[in-house]
């Protein structure tokens, strides 16, 4: 790093904040995506008013600052593509304020998701998006992603519960969007714009979410198919039961048998087997909703049909559904994955195409994802050192975002665009939409410092 | 005062394992010399009595350690734990930084204050102390 | 290809498994006293990947996170693609000790015990009043912590052992230096040949360790391995004390830490519960137990290299027990007694022991 820029750096965190270091350097070049890029040091911020001068001296600088929670972001978001340097958030850990009777919590941003929940839990309540990653991805992280989760189709995504920001913008003014009240619509909706936008617009350094009370009875359910159609249908089919499950989640053949490898569940290896999860207050009330799911189940070809009868199989269950990907990642040294979502009634199609470019690239495609609200994940399996399989694995990925975007859907259900999709952008959004797009950035950041290169809007 | 490479301040009595005393009103102050924590190291650890606890002079009343290094503090005097450097607890290496002022250990009620003559005490006395245990470590 | 690296010879397969999912962050103690991701589990694993793709080199500026490890193991417990990074980490240790590069503590430490018995250079152990090297069915083996940092319990544990009468005897102990292994160095030849030599004079049958590093290193490693053929059993304190009542309780809110060395690393979890339970009626288990336990912060060396984010560490250990009320904090390991009760703050009343010590002092109280 520049002497310089390093001693302006101390100046503002003191020395233990600052650092240059190899193995500092080599770290923040990734998060979990595939793509890395060295930055120049990296800086621990503890407060707002830290990151307002830092993104001051970055301003004068003309320095690329990204900033960074547990870097567990899939697409790239928290890669420094263009060099320059991390801010690193997770000092910012604490737990402002929780107030049950305003329904809200006031959070930092680098306070674990995890550790939110477990806050709340003793009043009863909880902070519904439930990121798969939730036990390391930061609550930052959370907003710039608009993470979603198993519990998305009922509870809807992390957007849903932001009541206001504090937001430090690039040139380090500092700004609050929002009201504590549970709704308002005092002028522009600036907080919609900020969730989700990847830490490209301003950097959040403090959050204000809705919270809800926590159902207390849960009742799972696993079904399994022999054919993908079947699995699809049944899914469609699940608004007609009248009941929106808290989670229903699908796992591929490659899935389960990964997931058997990693745990003793002795999943049954078939094409398709459905999680599903009905919530409430008590237990007549979730097994009569699961029952209704159920019967959906069996209308659609069902293999078996069982509840889960301990709550150590429940856990397990879940357990293994988050860790999935992770799993899977024992089967080849390297994997893609995607988030792509389409329209309920376009499931069946997306999963059947899925099948259809593995079987024509000649590459491994496992799946699994939230099929409740019809965001699946399917995941590329490939060796990393071998150039004729990347380049199937390239040719695999650009077909998927095809096929979602020819189904209706998007690109990215919730693992947003970052690096990973930037050159997909236009498959999906309007010349003029992009354009738009463009504006903003450019009038929140004229020097393209924050977070630069990323979601496809350098033109 | 600089001693052989080491600050040794003249006003200040020393215990012979190396730890200074001086007064303050009615209590005893008490830390580590420069010699000693130059050859501890790091202070990673001072064990902090609770308030009360009865010393007797030239007995070990607590711990305190470096990475490589497990060493006794003695109490110079009798008497008893009146305060000690709540700092410590968290930033052990106040010691290292800063021994005679913001490192300073223990206040000490003596049963009296006559105790501490016993103490090395003058610059001919220090150097000659400090001079046999600069050889005696060196060896070592 | 052989690789000119050790780690990467053994390991290659499980680096590039590494999916960096980061999940690891959620359990690394290294990583949640410091949240410096160089220093987490997933850190190190990419930091090892460019040198296996020849980005970077191992040298002196990786010691800070190659030597910065306590093994403890919960990354490997929690890893979904399943990546043994202790293991890679001791292997890693080794290559960088070749090339050069190791931190000054453990080359110390390596240094040290060539001349010495104990990794302390220290010249005389507490002396315990007892005789050592007599014959006996068992042999008590301390440990260095015990023998140098930790007298008070390992003194109580001998007396509790005396009160059970228990038929053992002290030997001239050296190290068990199966720390080196850790570390990047061979264990010590000649240390191993003389306890191995004392404990085999004494005819005992069983030898009964206070530390479960050393009994994990006398039970696994080859160099040891005449005790096995020569029909000598080596258990851990808490496995022995198994069968035994003490005929004392306490109606003090007791809770346990489970060390790294006997829970993840031997897979002993309720032996030591067992012995509290009837002891302690009013047994309370930490958020993190078993094997999700945290690390205390003092293993691989940490302790050694590394000892204010290693008292860090037990700090978070400690809020654990804060949390759920404890008033006594009991484990079966003198390291971790001996770091817990360092990091211990003035304000915090609880006490911590190992469990054959506390017995004693509710013994000693009895009477």
């Amino acid at each position: 790093m520049d002497e310089k820029l390093k001693q302006d750096l101390i100046q503002i965190v003191g020395e233990a904040n600052v650092t240059d270091n190899l193995i500092d350097r080599v770290s923040f070049s990734y998060d979990a995506s595939e793509h890395s890029h060295r930055p120049e040091g990296g800086v621990w911020a503890e407060s707002a008013e830290q990151v307002s001068e830092i993104m001051k001296l970055a301003t004068r600088n003309k320095m690329p600052v990204i900033p960074r929670g547990a870097g567990t972001g899939l697409s790239g978001m928290a890669v420094p593509i263009e060099g320059g340097i991390i801010l690193d958030l997770n000092r910012m850990n604490r737990i402002l304020k929780i107030s049950i009777e305003d329904r809200l919590a006031v959070v930092q941003p680098g306070v674990v998701y995890l550790d939110l929940e477990k806050a709340l839990a003793p009043y009863g309540f909880f902070f519904p998006p439930d990121p798969a990653s939730g036990k390391v991805s930061t609550l930052g992280g959370n907003v710039a992603t608009n993470a979603g989760g198993l519990k998305g189709a009922k509870y809807g995504t992390t957007r849903d519960y932001v009541l206001g920001l504090q937001i430090v913008l690039p040139d380090g003014r500092i700004m609050r969007t929002g009201s504590k009240a549970m709704k308002s619509v005092s002028g522009y909706d600036l907080t919609r714009l900020f969730v989700g936008s990847e830490g490209t617009l301003g950097i959040v350094t403090e959050i204000t979410f809705k919270i809800n009370p926590k159902p207390t009875a849960t009742s799972t359910a696993l079904a399994t198919f022999d054919n993908l159609e079947d699995a699809g249908n049944a899914i469609n089919q699940i608004m007609h039961s009248g009941i929106i499950p808290s989670a229903l989640e699908i796992l591929g053949r490659e899935t389960l048998s990964a997931i058997n490898q990693n745990t003793d569940l002795n999943l049954p290896e078939v094409d398709a087997m459905l999680l599903a999860e009905t919530d409430g207050y008590t237990r007549e009330e979730t097994d009569y909703q699961l029952g209704k799911v159920m019967a959906i189940f069996h209308e659609n070809n069902a293999h078996e049909v069982r509840q889960a009868e301990t709550e150590k199989d429940v856990e397990d269950l879940w357990a293994a559904r988050k860790s999935a990907y992770a799993v899977l990642a024992r089967i080849e040294n390297n994997f893609v994955l995607e988030d792509v979502t389409v329209p309920m009634t376009r499931i069946t199609a997306l999963l059947n195409g899925i099948h259809a470019i593995s079987q024509r690239h000649r590459i491994r495609i496992a799946t699994f994802g939230h099929a409740g609200d019809g965001n699946l994940h399917p995941q590329i399996l490939y060796n990393g050192y071998d150039p004729e399989q990347v380049k199937r694995m390239e040719a695999a990925s650009a077909d998927l975002f095809k096929l979602a975007i020819d189904l209706g859907g998007t690109l990215t259900g919730e693992h947003g665009i970052g690096i990973s999709k930037a050159p997909f952008m236009s498959l999906e959004h309007d010349p003029v939409a992009m354009d738009v797009m463009r504006s903003l950035k450019k009038m929140f950041d004229p020097n393209n410092i924050l977070n630069p290169g990323k979601m496809g809007l350098e033109v | 005062m600089e001693m052989h490479g080491y600050n040794m301040p003249e006003d200040l009595y020393y215990e012979e394992n190396h730890f200074w005393v001086k007064e303050e009103g009615d209590l005893l102050v008490m830390g580590m010399d420069d010699f000693a924590q130059v050859m501890a190291g790091e202070i990673v650890y001072v064990q902090l009595p609770d308030d009360g606890k009865e010393i007797k002079k030239g007995k070990k009343f607590a711990k305190i350690e470096s990475g490589k290094w497990l060493g006794k503090v003695f109490a110079p005097v009798n008497g008893e734990i009146a305060a000690v450097n709540e700092e410590l607890e968290t930033n052990p290496g106040l010691i290292n930084d800063d021994c005679y002022g913001k490192g300073w250990m223990y206040k000490i009620r003596p049963n009296a204050k006559g105790e501490m003559e016993d103490l090395i005490h003058g610059k001919e006395a220090v150097e000659k102390w400090l001079l046999a245990d600069i050889e005696k470590y060196a060896e070592g | 290809m052989p690789s000119k690296y050790e780690f990467e010879e053994k390991f290659r397969d499980q680096v590039l498994r590494c999916s960096r999912c980061g999940f690891c962050q959620a359990v690394c103690p290294v990583f949640g006293a410091t949240l410096r991701p160089a220093l987490n589990a997933r850190g190190k694993m990419l930091l090892l990947k460019e040198v296996m793709d020849g980005k970077i080199d191992l040298n002196d500026e990786l010691i800070e996170t190659l030597f910065q490890c306590t093994t403890c193991a919960s990354c490997y417990e929690n890893c979904p693609s399943g990546v043994n990074v202790p293991e890679i980490i001791k292997a890693a240790r080794k290559d960088m000790v070749k090339a050069g590069s190791c931190h000054p503590a453990f080359k110390g430490m390596n240094e040290v015990l060539d001349k010495y018995t104990n990794i302390y250079a220290e010249d005389e152990p507490e002396d315990f009043e007892r005789e050592k090297n007599q014959a006996a069915e068992n042999v008590y083996f301390v440990g260095c912590v015990g023998l140098y940092r930790e007298d008070e319990s390992t003194s109580a544990t001998l007396d509790l052992l005396d009160r059970l009468r228990v038929n053992y005897t002290l030997i001239d102990e050296v190290c068990c230096s199966g720390v080196l292994e850790d570390v990047g160095y061979p264990i010590k030849d000649h240390l191993a040949r003389k306890n191995i030599e004392s404990i085999l004079a004494t005819g005992a049958k069983t030898v009964i360790t206070g530390c479960p590093y050393c009994s994990r290193t006398f039970n696994n490693k080859p160099q040891y391995a005449e005790l096995k053929e020569k029909g000598v059993k080596v258990v851990h304190v808490t496995q022995f004390l198994q069968g035994f009542d003490f005929g004392v309780t306490t109606d003090k809110r007791v809770t346990y830490h489970d060390p790294c060395d006997l829970g993840r690393h031997c897979g002993i979890y309720e032996e030591p519960r067992n012995t509290i339970r009837k002891i302690a009626p009013n047994f309370v288990e930490m958020a993190d137990n078993r094997k999700n336990a945290l690390c205390c912060g003092a293993g691989g060396g940490v302790r050694g290299a590394y000892a204010k984010n290693s008292i860090a560490m037990a700090r978070r250990r400690l809020d654990q027990a804060e949390a759920v009320g404890a008033e006594i904090i009991l484990t079966e390991c003198n390291s971790c007694v001996h770091n817990l009760a360092n990091a211990k703050l003035r304000k915090q009343k609880f006490r911590i022991y190992n469990t054959p010590q506390f017995i004693n002092e509710l013994m000693d109280a009895a009477e």
